[in-house]
């Protein structure tokens, strides 16, 4: 009996050890809160955000645009693209924006690259949230229009004529865009690409980021 | 104050701890039961949800694999599987459709049923969930088990759905998904604890945890009588005055308070 005691206590001792351990050493804390605490899980939920193609100028908490997209907006539309490492959405989506940008790079890599897209550049920003810089980060919330809070989601960023100033203007789209194949989904990330790039070429001599 | 109620009280104040991030608290903790990260107020994260995480697609992400493991090692280790007994959310809904299950049982079908051979066996279900829905297909395909939970529907989907109407839409899984929900919900109100019986992979985690835990329920059998009020009353339909240490048990206490002889007692080591 003693020796069961004994067992037990050292059992408990360990796990509690390393469970503080954990805490402390390894930011398991953190982690878990960020990656699956914070960010809504949509296969937990079985449900896709609706997807509206509607642009709007104003971010989501009315805070401005960052810096490394009004920047970019002077060289065409910004297309922000953002993913976690475990997601079964992003897992759909990736392919298809690589083929639309004809780019390759891996889930994990930061990328970023101005491509020439129809009569435009676009500027194509991947934002894995588990392998990024705080400024990539802290721009989701930024674009999170409908406060999903979910992944994947696409941000395309244009140019639009608010009240006689030129200002930025996004669209944002959810998950794998409420369509069930590949093809349709392409298409429908083609069409909003082509509506943004019409978009900037109207306004962008009115332009001025600063 | 009656032990039961004490329990129901203990469970009420659980709940809520549970779903504290209705006024903002979200913390960075596994629950050690079965609770999913995406009901809006869900306060931490679903065990079953990081090991999946851990494995997804052959990576290996070891600190999500240790954390939820360690978290209801620790439980586990103190008080057994009393966490399914006492504090789970799940559990509590179940203690709440046992009364419908309770009266289902006295049918002869389900007596047959219940008192069948193969019953025991049966309750291996949730280990299979446990390997096979959790860890393999995570490890070979992805999400297969988060996709069809039953109680991330309850817990997520329905509460998402009521607070932003027209925000959402159904993904592929939704169907499947749903006829899930249904089964589970049938199989609550059929049968007492059923979900934790035969298919929680929480509780299959837990379970083994009982052979070795501080916290116990003892029979003593010098001085049963064999009147099986115990075994009527338990929620789990264990064999309580042949049980020693029962992975099944959960730890409410009605065997205890049931016993006439007042044989049946918690120990602790």
């Amino acid at each position: 009996m003693k020796k069961q005691i004994l067992l037990q206590i050292t059992a408990l001792v360990v796990v509690s050890g390393l469970f503080v351990g954990m805490l402390v050493a390894a930011n398991a804390y953190e982690e878990t809160k960020a990656r699956i605490v914070e960010v809504l899980c949509l296969s937990c939920i079985k449900l896709e955000p609706k997807t509206i193609q509607e642009f709007t100028f104003d971010t989501a908490n009315n805070a401005p645009h960052p810096y490394f997209v009004t920047e970019n907006l002077t060289k065409g539309p910004v297309f922000l693209h953002y993913s976690e490492d475990v997601c079964a959405g992003c897992e759909i989506m990736f392919p298809i924006v690589k083929q639309i940008f004809n780019i390759e790079f891996e889930k994990q890599d930061m990328f970023s690259k101005t491509i020439a897209y129809g009569n435009a550049n676009i500027t194509y920003i991947y934002i894995n949230l588990d392998h990024t810089i705080n400024i990539l980060e802290e721009s989701f919330p930024l674009y999170d229009k409908d406060d999903i809070g979910g992944l994947p989601m696409f941000t395309l960023v244009t140019l639009g004529y608010d009240h006689g100033i030129v200002r930025p203007y996004y669209a944002t789209l959810y998950g794998t865009l409420n369509v069930p194949t590949d093809a349709e989904r392409i298409v429908l990330l083609q069409e909003i690409l082509t509506e943004g790039i019409e978009m900037y070429q109207q306004n962008k001599a009115g332009y001025h980021p600063h | 104050m009656k032990f039961q109620l004490k329990r129901l009280y203990f469970q009420l104040l659980l709940f809520f701890t549970t779903n504290l991030g209705a006024i903002g608290l979200k913390t960075g903790f596994c629950y050690p039961f079965f609770y999913c990260q995406a009901c809006p107020a869900a306060t931490s994260a679903c065990p079953l949800r990081a090991l999946e995480n851990s494995i997804y697609k052959q990576s290996f992400e070891w600190r999500f694999f240790v954390y939820p493991l360690l978290i209801i090692g620790f439980f586990g280790i103190s008080t057994g599987r009393a966490i399914c007994g006492w504090a789970c959310p799940i559990g509590f809904l179940q203690r709440g459709t046992g009364r419908i299950a309770r009266k289902v049982k006295r049918h002869t079908i389900a007596q047959k049923l219940g008192t069948h051979r193969m019953e025991k066996y049966f309750r291996y279900t949730k280990y299979f969930m446990l390997i096979v829905f959790v860890f393999l297909t995570s490890l070979l395909i992805g999400f297969i088990f988060t996709d069809i939970c039953p109680v991330g529907m309850l817990v997520g989907t329905f509460p998402i759905l009521l607070l932003n109407p027209g925000k959402f839409v159904p993904n592929y899984f939704f169907p499947v998904a749903l006829i899930i929900f249904i089964l589970f919900i049938i199989l609550i109100f059929l049968i007492e604890r059923g979900w934790c019986r035969y298919f929680c992979p929480v509780g299959a985690l837990l379970a083994p945890f009982n052979k070795v835990s501080m916290l116990y329920i003892k029979v003593h059998t010098e001085e049963c009588l064999h009147c099986n009020i115990c075994s009527n009353v338990c929620p789990m339909a264990i064999d309580v005055p042949n049980m020693h240490r029962d992975p099944e048990c959960i730890l409410c206490g009605k065997c205890v308070n049931a016993c006439p002889q007042k044989q049946i007692t918690y120990e602790k080591v």
